[in-house]
């Protein structure tokens, strides 16, 4: 019956879930390297991202994704060893985990666009292999705490993890917790619990325990919960919303006795070390929205199982499945269908789609010997995946643009009586309906108009639209030499482009000596359709799948030509019996007609008609990002509206049966 | 009905967990996503079979399979460890914890159906 298991069914599962590890793993390894350059030791960072890695691992060799399984490996075994050193790791290291973590984004990128997945980077994997930990302190032990059962249990890193929340201040805490049946159906479960205790503070390790059978303990059990939080007991009590539980301080300090430290190295303001507010918890509600759908997804595919393994156990016993192979083969694609559907509507955050820019900012920065602080305020908005998944990148572009060639080096700075940091600051706000807007700040040198006016060989622009008109000419894109005025001409254009197709707008505010800004204006959902792309005349049209019945290569024999066929352009195919009218496509978008050997027809169906259309060549079948004509002038029958393939030319979505309407109609009147 | 909890942090692998034991009759699955989630579970309810992971956030596969073992009503519990450690230390310290099974990830359906059949017994006949 198990042959019916296909682990390719939870792929989409398996995307979702990667797309978590690998928003978390940026996050942790940003204050793992944060950490590693004050010679400190991230052991819980350290241990999540561990275990991360390991899960993805184990996913990965499910659903036969060899490269991945091979990075996460390398990696896990580079932080296995981390936290065996109490969760301590050279600046090297996290660098190369960084790469790491990224290869495998991108070949998480590969399976979720349908491409062969990319194989493992052998020389990545080799350095991975050769990592040294930087344990050279051995983790200390926390010394200052009374004696304690569950102390007793901790482990290298969790000592560390104490040790570094006491130093910072914080205070060492236990919180008992007895679960129960009348508990458990109010929700207050020991994940509940937890989750509170995480709201409060850093939580190390939770230890089961047997207590005697109580009225405060009917099952037996007591969960305690070691944790590392600020503030007094009574307060911590509140807080914890009047957790059923005891709880207790361990550390015999002051509470107020340290300061909390100071750190003089970072490149990162406050903010950034306050995005755990949008983090993994609240990023889990909103996902499983979609997890709820992809749970019925899965009672339906095993529902499928269960019926191909009938299905076969029929056929074995000589009946005749044919009809039912094919519904059941239908049936699968259905699912297909839904699960694709189930993926688009996902919805994410702002803020975690840009929960991976401080560790780039950060890389970026060092490379290019550049302070910078980076000012991010995703606010609270979501926009459709599809969306987040374009804009990104051209998101990224800015931000590399803006440390590139936007801000100063520190000397040029101090010269120029700035800071010598450079400010780099990314907003998301609400703009007009259905609309998002992203603004992308930096305090840097502004654009020089003059420069760019001479590269373009015109006049000055004489504001900042007619500037952004003239960095958007491809022969600007490219930067001739180390040219440090050049300012952003740097691929603006592919921004551009991106945003124009997603149907936003960007605009450009830039002042010598002062800044830039780039605004995008993004729409926060998107239609996506699933298209044919054939060409005809040399120009590539997009006719969304869901009409097409068939493409068949046309036989000179089965086509006829009806009188007036030659003037309206219509003549009659014939396919397994049917008659159909036939319309070379090259004649409704009024081409020339050259001759075609080996012609293609698309047979589209409606309300249970059929047409055949003419084609030159069939292309692809790919999901393309529809841009509606919405404008009334520019509005055509059977124009759909306009997407782009991939290569920035654009295509146009067509209706091949409404443009048939307006070819005859028009016909019609001629005398 | 035997009642099966499934351990494991992703989602999507107690799915496929449950995809492949679907192959033997008269099993109830229930989700556990932690370790702790599990010994919460095992302390409210009765069950024939844990099929257990051992990488998992707050307490891992052998702590809870030690605290499982230290319980009286809970030491004779068929637990399956299915792991991705695939290395003999491993499988030594989880069979020394208490582990019933041994499998590594990934798993072929068929003999975690075969191991599962074995440890809940009985009328179970297509295990393969």
């Amino acid at each position: 019956m198990t042959d019916s298991f296909d682990a390719a069914d939870f792929i989409a599962g398996f995307i979702v879930e990667a797309e978590e590890h690998l928003g978390a793993g940026a996050k942790g390894l940003l204050e793992i390297a944060d950490a590693a350059e004050r010679g400190k030791a991230a052991p819980r960072q350290v241990r999540e991202l561990y275990r991360s890695l390991h899960t993805l691992k184990g996913l990965a060799a499910m659903v036969d994704v060899e490269p991945i399984v091979g990075l996460a490996h390398a990696l896990e075994s580079t932080l296995r060893d981390a936290d065996a050193a109490g969760g301590r790791l050279s600046v090297e290291g996290a660098d190369l985990v960084a790469e790491g973590l990224r290869a495998i984004e991108t070949r998480v990128g590969d399976l979720q666009q349908g491409r062969p997945v990319q194989a493992a980077p052998r020389e990545l994997l080799g350095r991975l292999a050769v990592v040294d930990v930087d344990d050279d302190e051995a983790a200390g032990k926390a010394a200052t705490l009374e004696e304690d059962e569950v102390l007793s249990r901790l482990d290298a890193a969790e000592r560390e993890m104490l040790e570094q929340g006491l130093d910072a201040g914080k205070s060492a805490l236990r919180l008992d917790f007895s679960p129960s049946d009348e508990r458990y159906n109010e929700g207050t479960t020991i994940t509940a619990i937890r989750g509170r205790v995480e709201s409060v503070g850093e939580l190390v390790k939770v230890v089961p325990r047997s207590v005697p059978r109580s009225s405060s303990a009917p099952s037996a059990l007591t969960f305690s919960l070691l944790f590392l939080a600020r503030g007094s007991l009574e307060e911590l009590r509140e807080k914890l919303g009047a957790a059923p539980g005891e709880l207790r301080v361990l550390d015999k300090r002051k509470q107020e006795e340290a300061p909390p430290e100071v750190d003089e190295a970072a490149l990162m303001v406050p903010e950034v070390a306050e995005a755990p507010a949008f983090g993994r918890g609240v990023v889990r509600v909103d996902v499983a929205r979609l997890d709820e759908a992809l749970e019925r997804l899965s009672d339906l595919v095993l529902a499928r199982f269960r019926l191909e393994a009938e299905i076969e156990a029929l056929a074995q016993r000589g009946a005749d499945v044919r009809r039912l192979k094919e519904f059941s083969s239908e049936h699968r694609r259905q699912v297909r269908a839904l699960r694709a559907a189930i993926m688009r509507a996902r919805t994410v955050k702002v803020a975690e789609m840009l929960e991976r820019l401080p560790l780039l900012v950060r890389g970026l920065a060092k490379e290019r010997r550049k302070k910078v602080v980076l000012a991010l305020e995703p606010g609270r908005e979501e926009l459709d995946k599809a969306v987040a998944e374009r804009l990104f990148p051209a998101v990224v572009h800015l931000v590399r643009n803006a440390i590139d060639h936007g801000l100063e080096s520190p000397e040029e700075r101090r010269a120029h009586n700035k800071p010598e940091e450079g400010t780099l600051s990314i907003r998301c706000s609400t703009g007009a309906r259905g609309f998002l807007e992203f603004l992308i700040e930096d305090d840097g040198r502004g654009i020089d108009k003059a420069r760019v006016a001479e590269q373009a060989g015109t006049p000055a622009p004489k504001d900042d639209d007619e500037l952004l008109r003239l960095l958007r000419r491809p022969g600007l894109s490219t930067r001739t030499t180390v040219d440090r005025t050049s300012g952003r001409g740097l691929g603006v254009d592919i921004v551009l482009r991106v945003v124009e197709d997603l149907g936003g707008e960007v605009t450009l505010a830039t002042t010598e000596g002062q800044g830039t800004t780039f605004a995008l204006k993004v729409p926060l959902s998107i239609s996506i359709i699933e298209g044919l792309v054939v060409s005809a005349a040399r120009e590539r049209y997009v006719i969304p799948s869901a009409i097409i019945d068939e493409i068949v290569e046309v036989e000179p024999a089965r086509l006829a030509h009806p009188p007036g066929a030659e003037r309206s352009g219509i003549s009659l195919y014939e396919r397994r019996g049917v008659t159909m009218p036939f319309v070379r496509l090259r004649r409704l978008v009024d081409a020339p007609i050259d001759e075609i050997s080996r012609e293609k027809a698309v047979v589209v169906r409606r309300h249970n008609e059929l047409f055949a259309f003419g084609v030159d060549r069939v292309l692809a079948q790919q999901e393309v990002v529809v841009r509606r004509l919405e404008d009334p002038l520019i509005r055509v029958a059977g124009i759909v509206g306009a997407a782009d393939l991939g290569d920035g030319r654009p295509a146009l979505v067509i209706d091949p049966i409404a443009l048939v309407g307006k070819t005859t109609s028009v016909e019609e009147k001629r005398p | 009905m035997r009642n099966v909890l499934v351990v494991d942090d992703s989602r999507v692998m107690r799915e496929m967990i449950v995809a492949a034991l679907r192959g033997l009759e008269g099993l109830k699955f229930t989700h556990a996503a932690s370790g702790l989630e599990a010994i919460e579970r095992l302390s409210l309810h009765p069950f024939e079979l844990m099929v257990l992971d051992l990488n998992m956030p707050d307490i891992n596969g052998i702590e809870v399979l030690e605290f499982v073992r230290s319980q009286d009503q809970l030491r004779s519990l068929p637990v399956l460890v299915l792991t991705s450690r695939s290395d003999e230390a491993s499988r030594e310290r989880a069979i020394q914890a208490g582990a019933s099974r041994y499998m590594s990830k990934p798993f072929e359906p068929q003999s975690l159906i075969a191991s599962a059949a074995e440890l809940v017994g009985g009328e179970t006949s297509n295990g393969g």
